[in-house]
């Protein structure tokens, strides 16, 4: 499948882009940590160290699983599951974590 | 015995079925994951609502080791590095293709090793302070949650283990190069697992 | 395309090493084989539901008289039987005999392909199945007994080992469901890519069975909903075993929690089982009917908004649980809105038959009976899908007749249409026909015997699950109306010894059947009866649709899916 995946503006090859990735990966963590000591609100620190988390999980399923490569079809299999547990969590929120 | 079939063979029969062209064992991998995002997707969303609803366990959860768990989320996104090298040099027709691949591999399962082996120490520690999966709710997510992944974790090993002894014989160095696409997409989605688990239990 | 460009995904087999009976037989990755084997395991496992069913059935018409072959029960007996018999029959019967048979054997033959795409997977999923179906039937001889917490397996009931006496029973429920879990999902896998990925030159998706779709669609709804309920289990499990608390207040839980998790699969779960069996006469309506089937695409997309619309369907099921009552609008919206696909399924199925030539063959009658009896089923569930009524009729016996309205259906009657269908396919024989319409007609009088009465008792309000309803005065007046049931179920279970013997007599004696008794369309009856180890000599070309019966101007009622036009033999084959 894709040996070279093409970046937005300079092509890099399979092993320095897996590298590439990894260093934003770890950027991310770091700056995850950082926002977790910094004394900022609790629900801006949650939701930043969220995004992080959802930066680097796109990362290493587009770059590393390869998924932006893929056939459609893949994309939605790897998608519905994760709508339908954001649907089901939303769905308990008022039986299950808002009972009085 | 018949032959097993050529699982990863891409049949082209032109009429406009692109769907028929990929190949079966990445989809039957991706199925597989599919399932197993609604598995910790459904756990992790039952400790979210459990913990919306008792006020947010602060006390408990101040008592977790964030920076073990940070420490063992740099061992597991480089793991991740490593097994993509793996599987990038498995692509490379040249000279001394299997050894690095083989030495990538490897470097993935001491890492992955290493993990466990954090997550056992960072285990003993809490069970020291009474910290045990009966000892409230909090905790009983915390063990249930990284028990589940750490079991994932230790799967992943073995299956890696499988092809780095498998890589060693020169015969089976091409199963080796097609088959670790998809030990490689398994052990990215165990790598995406935590790294959603280790803020939601850690950092909240 | 010329055959020599087309390149098969399986190695072909130059020569095959005589194999040993084991191999053959026990350990073997043949898709057929495979289906035999769930055959097997799931003919048993009804067996065993049955005679649970008779005993819970004896139980009910004579309170606390001793049972027949069992003695007397005590109430908490009466709890395990009625749990063991909802398991067995969901997870041991509906899913092997639906999925397992129907799906191994047919899928791989319908759209040309030598076997499945994961031929020793496919063997580690029965063999994972028929584990856990042993430890189900071990649970029964441990101390304690086997579960008792309903086949819903409630919380804190079966979260707390101090409630029931089925201390180890109920852990070796959660253990034998998971494995079932297990075994479905690699399964699953095996299904869809099977189906995806190894269709015949000349199979694009409009050209697939129904019967492929329908397993297929089954296939990806399990995948999707059983998730969190294996999620749940893990956490059932601790609650049990380290007292995680998890389901249980007193440590800070919650058991609505795992109802909800138990039916967002739970409910998936009937879709599951009702889907393949819906394919089963979606194939088998247009062959005796000798008409093409009536609105294909319109069935295919059923079957997607089925498979879509019963995730979002669940909490039906609780809506007097306790839950927040604004959940029960959008519930009852989605779950009518469910009752339109199968609508037009049923219609679909009506339109097929409307101006047919009708051979009323045993598959044919049994077809019929699901049909007539699904309808039945499937309209009494508006009541239950609308928390209005719903208030009164949950935990009546109006549900238990319901689902055994449908469910039922569609595991036997359908189940055993298929299975009279494809049995010359299966073992090269035919079974009796006049011991098949005997089997239909007891089954299908039994069956309404059994079920019609349990409806008049819930309305009147007799509740599940009670070991003695006759003792509330309440329900003293329609005691009757349990026996009658009783005595009809008794005649249900006896209906099946002419079956049995049939199945049995007829793979020794029954008539050799030739490659195409019942001169169908689709692709496993362009090969001999049984087929041969690799199913197809060579890859077959496929040029039409699944339901060309009756086509203006052809010289004969079918036109099987791979001959070319003019290629059909001027006699039929018997």
């Amino acid at each position: 499948m894709a040996n070279s995946m093409q970046e937005k503006s300079t092509p890099i090859a399979g092993a320095a882009l897996d590298l590439r990735i990894w260093e934003w990966l770890v950027g991310l963590l770091f700056i995850g940590l950082l926002v977790f000591v910094t004394p900022i609100p609790k629900v801006a620190a949650i939701g930043l160290v969220f995004a992080a988390a959802v930066v680097k999980a796109v990362l290493v399923v587009r770059k590393y699983m390869h998924l932006a490569a893929e056939h459609w079809l893949l994309y939605v299999l790897a998608l519905t599951p994760v709508v339908l547990i954001a649907g089901m969590a939303i769905a308990l929120l008022p039986d299950i974590a808002f009972r009085p | 015995m018949e032959a097993a079939p050529n699982i990863e063979a891409v049949v082209q029969f032109g009429d406009g079925d692109s769907i028929r062209e990929i190949p079966a064992a990445r989809l039957a991998i991706w199925l597989f994951l599919a399932s197993e995002i609604m598995v910790f997707g459904g756990l992790m969303s039952c400790f979210m609502l459990l913990r919306i609803a008792h006020g947010g366990w602060d006390a408990e959860a101040a008592h977790v080791h964030w920076r073990i768990g940070a420490f063992n989320t740099l061992v597991l996104l480089t793991s991740s590095l490593t097994m993509a090298l793996a599987c990038t040099s498995a692509k490379e027709r040249k000279r001394g293709t299997a050894r690095r691949l083989r030495t990538y591999l490897g470097f993935t399962i001491v890492l992955g090793l290493t993990f466990l082996g954090v997550k056992a120490c960072e285990y003993s520690l809490e069970f020291a302070k009474g910290f045990t999966p009966g000892a409230g709710l909090f905790w009983a997510f915390y063990y249930t949650l990284t028990g589940l992944h750490s079991l994932h974790v230790l799967a992943g090993i073995i299956l890696n283990t499988t092809l780095w002894i498998a890589a060693a014989r020169a015969d089976l160095v091409p199963v080796v190069q097609r088959r670790i696409e998809y030990a490689g997409l398994y052990w990215h989605f165990v790598d995406v697992v935590w790294i959603f688990l280790f803020p939601l239990v850690y950092l909240t | 395309m010329s055959q020599a460009a087309i390149q098969r995904n399986v190695l072909p087999v130059e020569h095959h090493e005589e194999l040993s009976f084991v191999g053959k037989y026990v350990f073997s990755t043949d898709h057929k084989t495979i289906a035999k084997q769930y055959l097997g395991i799931s003919l048993f496992m009804a067996i065993v539901g049955g005679f649970t069913a008779y005993a819970i059935r004896w139980q009910l018409a004579w309170p606390s008289s001793a049972i027949p072959g069992v003695g007397t029960i005590t109430p908490d007996a009466y709890n395990t039987l009625v749990t063991m018999h909802g398991t067995i029959m969901v997870f041991f019967v509906a899913m092997p005999f639906l999925l397992g048979v129907f799906g191994n054997f047919c899928i791989p033959l319908m759209i040309g392909a030598s076997d499945m795409a994961f031929p020793r997977l496919n063997m580690l999923s029965v063999w994972t199945l028929l584990l856990g179906a042993l430890i189900l039937l071990a649970s029964f001889f441990v101390p304690g007994g086997a579960a008792a917490a309903g086949w819903t397996g409630y919380a804190p009931l079966s979260a707390r080992p101090d409630l029931t006496p089925a201390v180890l029973g109920q852990d070796m429920w959660i253990v034998a469901l998971a494995l079932e879990f297990s075994s479905f999902l690699m399964g699953g896998v095996n299904f869809i890519t099977t189906a995806l990925n190894m269709r015949a030159p000349g199979m694009g998706f409009w050209r697939v069975p129904l019967l492929v779709w329908y397993e297929v669609t089954a296939s990806v709804l399990f995948l999707l909903s059983v998730g969190p309920l294996i999620g749940g289990a893990v956490m059932l499990l601790l609650d049990r075993l380290v007292g995680a608390g998890f389901f249980l207040p007193a440590k800070g839980g919650d058991p609505l929690l795992w109802e909800h998790l138990f039916w967002f699969f739970g409910h998936p779960e009937v879709y599951v089982v009702a889907l393949p069996g819906f394919g089963i006469m979606l194939e088998i309506l247009p062959v005796f009917s000798r008409k093409p089937i009536f609105a294909y695409r319109a069935l295919v997309y059923c079957a997607l908004t089925t498979t879509g619309l019963s995730l979002i369907v669940w909490a039906h099921h609780m809506f007097i649980s306790g839950m927040d009552p604004r959940l029960a609008t959008p519930f009852t919206v989605t779950t009518i809105l469910i009752s339109v696909p199968f609508a037009v399924i049923v219609f679909a199925m009506i339109a097929t038959l409307w101006g047919g030539s009708i051979k009323f063959d045993t598959p044919m009658l049994f077809a019929l009976g699901g049909l007539t009896s699904f309808l039945l089923g499937g309209v009494t569930g508006i009541f239950l899908g609308s928390a209005a009524t719903d208030i009164y009729l949950h935990g009546t016996y109006f549900v238990v007749a319901h689902f055994h309205y449908t469910l039922f259906p569609v595991t036997f009657f359908a189940g055993f249409a298929g299975l009279y269908y494809w049995y010359p396919k299966m073992f090269g024989r035919l079974m009796n026909e006049t011991w098949g319409k005997v089997h239909f007609w007891l089954t299908m009088a039994a069956f309404q015997g059994v079920f019609m009465p349990l409806f008049l008792s819930g309305i009147a309000g007799t509740p599940r699950r009670v070991f003695a309803p006759n003792e509330y005065s309440l329900f003293k007046a329609i005691q009757p109306l349990q026996v009658h049931a009783t005595i009809a179920a008794v005649i249900l279970l006896l209906a099946q010894l002419p079956f049995v013997v049939n199945f049995f007599w007829s793979l020794k004696r029954g008539t050799q059947a030739k490659d195409n008794p019942w001169h169908a369309n689709t692709l496993e009856w362009s090969v001999s009866s049984p087929p041969p180890h690799d199913n197809f000599e060579r890859t077959p070309r496929v040029r039409r649709w699944p339901y060309e019966y009756s086509a203006p101007g052809a010289s004969l009622d079918w036109s099987p899916q791979a001959e070319r036009g003019d290629a059909m033999p001027a006699t039929g084959r018997h």
